[in-house]
């Protein structure tokens, strides 16, 4: 235990004498490992978000109104919202009158009671308000609904058939390109942290080599390096982390009030924080015992 | 060509006694087909002190290399207290390398610790956690005359000073073997005569030393075991040699 906990303060005493002996090196290192988590970290909190504003739009499109004839009786239109509430692809049907559906639009500043002076009666039918469970039911319910006698031929059905695939396209490929992004930065800076390390060994080339030769074994000698190379990752880290929560309140206050508001996810918050730590930290292990791998191995 | 190897009366009759390092049938090429050491047979004992003598390029340093496994040997075997080194898994050198104290002819001292980190470094690195610690760095400065350099660094010290402070690192493990490559190279006659009776002492004290040099009169003058190579082959090894045999005029 004795000579355990000796030879983990030389590591730690050796990574921090390393650190300041270096220190622009270090810092640079730092500061392009904090950049690079920045990115990473707004790039995951920004899918995240974009997903989530994406999939709220995508259930807001998957009604399906479908209209009734007039002069339906309501025993009819209740057998029907009965045979649709019991469809394994619908989520709810909800019964919109005619009154219900003349509030409706006039709550949209419809000029609608114009329109009613005019034709002497409401003109807006009746409508049966479905909620499908994925996007790609709609079409198909919209066929049931079309061969049912109580509904109006003339306008059997309202909702957008394009939306679907669109919006899943849009997922897909911010997911993708944001997986591939972040790939490539966690590349980049693993090969930073690599040169920064390259660079601390070359400097203690002599210390390393008097540590060979009298014996240390090649742990011994990588400690210190891979403790720097994992000190300079949390550093980063708490840089990135700092800078991606102050990005994501700023957007959070400036989108508030707005069509397209984000809300503030704390729980997802604290998951990218805590991943950028331990990326910074797992990054900074691999690249330093990468780079001084190849002079252990000489 | 075969040469005899040299024997030590006294002790060649005793069946327990066996080398400290021996080479059989060695030889070393480089990548690029430079032959280094070719068909090296030696045997070194205990309390032996040998010189290994040899122009600069003759192989010398390479020799010393093979033998803590800086570097693998290309053919034949090597033994160091009865453990075949060219056979070692890479994960056992280090316990290997702690069975030698290593000096060189650029001292490899650490500027930026004083003369007494400098020795304990080779404590804390091989023997992390070890108590007192500086009382044994203390007894072998003493040991090499620098108990009062200390807190020195190595930058204030005279070229002969740094090769005792290089010394006394590789004293302090208390090492079977000292392997000493050209540690007079750099240092002018009277210090190196300085250096070779230090290494002298830690012979008496019952430590093997293996010296590679080119200083002919520190052989001559010394006049114990010299194994001479050339050209990558041992061309000489005797009792009480030195640096040419009579009427050579170069090895």
């Amino acid at each position: 235990m004795r000579r355990f906990l000796s030879a983990l303060w030389f590591a730690i005493k050796s990574s921090l004498q390393n650190f300041r002996r270096n220190l622009g090196v270090s810092l640079a290192g730092v500061c392009t490992m904090g950049l690079i988590l920045v990115l990473i970290g707004a790039l995951s909190l920004g899918t995240h978000l974009l997903t989530n504003v994406l999939r709220d739009q995508e259930s807001r499109a998957s009604k399906l109104k479908i209209y009734i004839q007039d002069g339906i009786s309501l025993a009819d239109i209740a057998n029907f919202q009965h045979q649709l509430k019991t469809d394994p692809r619908v989520l709810a049907v909800s019964f919109e009158n005619k009154d219900q559906a003349f509030q409706e639009a006039a709550s949209k500043g419809t000029d609608i009671a114009t329109a009613v002076t005019a034709l002497g009666s409401n003109p807006l039918p009746a409508s049966l308000n479905v909620d499908v469970k994925q996007l790609r039911y709609l079409v198909q319910l919209d066929s049931v609904a079309r061969s049912s006698p109580i509904v109006d031929s003339t306008q059997p059905t309202d909702y957008n058939p394009d939306v679907t695939p669109k919006i899943q396209a849009a997922i897909n490929i911010i997911e993708g390109v944001v997986g591939f992004v972040s790939l490539m930065l966690l590349v980049v800076s693993l090969v930073i942290i690599m040169n920064t390390i390259r660079t601390a060994v070359y400097a203690r080339r002599t210390e390393i080599e008097i540590m060979k030769l009298v014996g240390a074994t090649d742990w011994f000698v990588r400690w210190p390096f891979l403790l720097e190379g994992i000190f300079g990752g949390i550093l980063g880290a708490v840089l990135a982390g700092v800078v991606v929560l102050g990005i994501y309140k700023l957007v959070v206050s400036l989108t508030a009030g707005a069509l397209f508001s984000i809300p503030f996810d704390g729980l997802f918050t604290i998951v990218v924080i805590a991943g950028l730590f331990v990326g910074g930290a797992v990054i900074g292990a691999i690249g330093s015992y990468l780079g001084v791998r190849r002079f252990l191995a000489a | 060509m075969t040469v005899a190897l040299a024997q030590r009366p006294a002790l060649a009759n005793d069946p327990a006694l066996r080398p400290v390092i021996s080479f059989h049938g060695v030889g070393k090429t480089y990548g690029s087909g430079t032959v280094a050491l070719s068909d090296i047979d030696l045997a070194i004992y205990q309390r032996d002190f040998v010189f290994l003598v040899g122009a600069s390029g003759a192989g010398k340093s390479t020799l010393v290399r093979l033998l803590i496994r800086d570097e693998p040997a290309s053919s034949g075997r090597i033994f160091v207290d009865g453990q075949e080194v060219t056979r070692m898994p890479r994960r056992r050198l280090p316990k290997l390398r702690r069975k030698f104290g290593i000096v060189f002819q650029d001292y490899k001292l650490l500027p930026t610790q004083t003369v007494g980190q400098n020795v304990a470094f080779a404590l804390q690195v091989t023997r992390p956690g070890q108590r007192h610690m500086r009382e044994k760095v203390e007894e072998t400065l003493w040991i090499v005359g620098l108990e009062d350099k200390i807190n020195k660094f190595p930058d204030e010290l005279s070229g002969g000073e740094q090769q005792r402070v290089a010394i006394a690192r590789a004293l302090v493990t208390r090492p079977r073997i000292f392997l000493a490559d050209e540690p007079t190279g750099n240092l002018d006659p009277d210090t190196s005569w300085g250096i070779v009776q230090l290494l002298l002492q830690i012979n008496h004290r019952g430590t093997t030393v293996l010296m590679a040099t080119h200083n002919r009169e520190v052989v001559d003058l010394v006049r114990r075991r010299v194994i001479a190579i050339d050209g990558g082959r041992v061309i000489r090894d005797e009792q009480e040699g030195k640096y040419l045999r009579e009427g050579e005029a170069t090895i």
